[in-house]
């Protein structure tokens, strides 16, 4: 674009950039006022939550969550959660990595056949698959278990990773690995040795979305634990759907708040990684 | 070092054969270069030797084993592609020790293999870089040190310098050249820059549509190139072409009824055939063919001059300058031993008479 093409380009440009900061700022207001609304009942009192009109200002109290950390079953089924989350998220990381770089690098029969169907089966509706999954894990005898949470996370999330991965892959040039099987690698050795590290910040953002997925399910953990594995979000539902005391939206909103921090200190520690170049200077600049 | 013994290589895709049975002996030590416009098969047959690509029939050997099911890290090859490779998170110094460090060797020898390789190349400066500080002229480097430090088998490379500039594509030409004449290491070279094959090869390997059109040495090539093809890819500027009829003896009747007498007869059958003059091997003469100047372009050390023949263009290449001007006619010569005849039907060369 040349400055005597277009009518005073430069000021037309800086407009166009207040108009898309404006539009930002307007996004972000209304994703997270809900959010700010959520932390900030989280410090009412009971009595204050419910003014009319809604107050900006108040005493702050933690009674909410003295109260309702000291019933053990919240700080146990946050620490379930974090395990659930953690193991699913790694597990199928590991998996869905290891099949998206296949689908995206070996030549093989049906190799696009098998992704696509590994991709449909995440069309299956959830609660579809809850059911069955319920009596499977009772006939096995592993009902409530934390493994048996992270299996059937694996069932949505290696799916997920594999296709997210896969495209990852593609982006990099193959002869990156032509040239450590050449220098002495095995296609593992290759895999491991210069894939993945180059990888690292899509690996770590896959990681991330993908616990977060784990950090929030309800339906399974739903049908699948009752006590010794509940997760957060089972609290949550139990809570809101409270229909002998009504919601108590003094918890509800604590129990939010405490839900939604993990996960956000989890990514300010890898937004290093997240922003981070990929392969830059791999091959030609 | 090594030989590299290349015997009716084919290789398939599903039912689509892209490279028809390919022989090509390389000797210990020597620079082949495959040459040839893209899709001609040239990197895939560079990839079978890596061991990157199956090979579908036939059989390649590096030294006396034959390899078509060895793994490309047994074959003691090394590999500088296009791209460089370079692994973007490891600086010079891993990058180049990378596959030493793959066959376990003390850590002493690999500082003190790097470090000499490093000094051939100029690159001691850089070692603690890493790829995505480096220019393309330094990373083009990085990959042949990548190369060097294995001292391999047998070299390969995958058009290594297309990546560059032109000026440092030259510079990196030499270098090239340099390297080689001190290493001596069998090299096999793709590229599709028929100059860079000429300057750079003990022998070229001219292919086009998976199979061997020629190869020789580059001179021969240019000399007597054995195909139409042949000779339109090699030298620049392009060899002059003019179609037409033998009539008599020497004369050709071209297609827009222009006759050029030539100095000698037309050996083998009369009929239709394609002559060839290369452009530096015509020169203005007193008699010859009569051509109007359409554009002279001088460069200092030699001028170009775009003629017409009746219909047919002439590109003429002198030494020094030209008194011509554009509309002027002046008359065009060759020596006999300049002139290539090509059949008009199969496209072969027929020898002329000397």
């Amino acid at each position: 674009m040349t400055a005597a093409a277009l009518p005073s380009p430069r000021r037309r440009s800086r407009l166009g950039h207040r108009v898309r900061i404006a539009a930002g700022l307007a996004a972000c207001v209304v994703f997270l006022f809900p959010v700010f609304w959520m932390v900030l009942s989280s410090f009412k009192d009971q009595r204050d939550i419910f003014t009319m009109p809604p107050t900006l200002f108040f005493t702050p109290t933690l009674e909410t969550y003295i109260s309702y950390m000291q019933r053990a079953d919240i700080s146990r089924r946050l620490i379930n959660t974090i395990i659930v989350a953690a193991g699913s998220g790694a597990l199928s990381i590991a998996a869905g990595a290891m099949a998206g770089y296949a689908l995206a690098r070996i030549r093989l029969r049906g190799a696009g056949t098998i992704g696509v169907l590994i991709l449909l089966s995440r069309g299956v509706p959830p609660i579809a698959l809850a059911v069955p999954m319920f009596l499977v894990a009772r006939s096995l005898g592993v009902t409530d278990k934390h493994i048996t949470l992270i299996l059937a996370y694996c069932t949505f999330l290696i799916p997920y990773v594999m296709w997210l991965m896969r495209g990852f892959f593609l982006a990099l040039p193959r002869e990156l690995e032509e040239s450590a099987m050449i220098d002495g690698c095995s296609r593992f050795g290759a895999f491991f040795k210069i894939i993945v590290p180059i990888s690292m910040p899509g690996l770590l953002s896959t990681l991330i979305f993908s616990m977060i997925l784990a950090w929030e399910e309800l339906l399974f953990a739903l049908v699948l634990t009752n006590r010794h594995a509940s997760t957060i979000p089972v609290s949550i539902a139990g809570i809101a759907g409270d229909t002998v005391n009504g919601a108590n939206w003094g918890a509800l909103t604590a129990v939010g708040t405490i839900t939604v921090i993990p996960v956000v200190v989890f990514a300010l520690l890898v937004q290093k990684w997240l922003i981070q170049g990929l392969a830059d200077g791999a091959t030609k600049g | 070092m090594s030989t590299v013994e290349i015997r009716d290589v084919r290789k398939s895709y599903g039912q689509l054969e892209v490279i028809h049975g390919v022989s090509v002996g390389i000797a210990d030590g020597e620079f082949v270069a495959l040459v040839g416009p893209s899709g001609c098969g040239k990197s895939t047959l560079l990839r079978m030797i890596a061991g990157l690509e199956d090979i579908s029939g036939g059989e390649i050997a590096i030294g006396e084993r034959v390899v078509n099911h060895v793994a490309p890290k047994d074959r003691d090859i090394a590999m500088v592609f296009q791209n460089y490779a370079l692994y973007p998170h490891m600086n010079v110094r891993e990058n180049m020790g990378f596959a030493l460090r793959q066959r376990r060797l003390p850590r002493a020898e690999i500082n003190a293999r790097v470090t000499d390789a490093a000094r051939i190349l100029g690159l001691e400066q850089l070692l603690d870089r890493k790829p995505r500080q480096l220019s393309g002229g330094q990373r083009q480097r990085v990959a042949m040190g990548r190369a060097i430090v294995r001292n391999p088998n047998v070299f390969l490379f995958d058009e290594p310098l297309s990546n560059l500039d032109a000026k440092l594509r030259v510079q990196m030409r030499s270098e090239l050249k340099e390297l080689h004449q001190r290493l001596g290491v069998t090299t096999v070279y793709v590229t599709h820059d028929q100059i860079e094959a000429m300057t750079l090869a003990d022998r070229v390997v001219v292919m086009n549509g998976g199979v061997v059109e020629q190869m020789g040495p580059p001179l021969d090539l240019y000399d007597r190139p054995q195909s139409l093809f042949v000779a339109a890819f090699i030298g620049s500027p392009p060899m002059n072409f003019f179609q037409g009829d033998v009539e008599g003896d020497a004369t050709l009747v071209l297609d827009d009824g222009h006759a050029l007498a030539l100095p000698v007869p037309v050996p083998g059958e009369k009929g239709r055939v394609t002559l060839g003059v290369r452009p530096e091997h015509i020169h203005l003469a007193n008699e010859g063919w009569p051509a109007v100047v359409s554009v002279i372009e001088p460069t200092g050390s030699e001028t170009q001059i775009t003629a017409r023949i009746g219909e047919h263009v002439v590109r003429v290449l002198v030494r020094g300058r030209t008194e011509a001007r554009p509309g002027e006619t002046i008359h065009l010569a060759a020596r006999p031993g300049d002139l290539h005849v090509f059949d008009g039907g199969t496209g072969r060369r027929r020898e002329m008479a000397p």
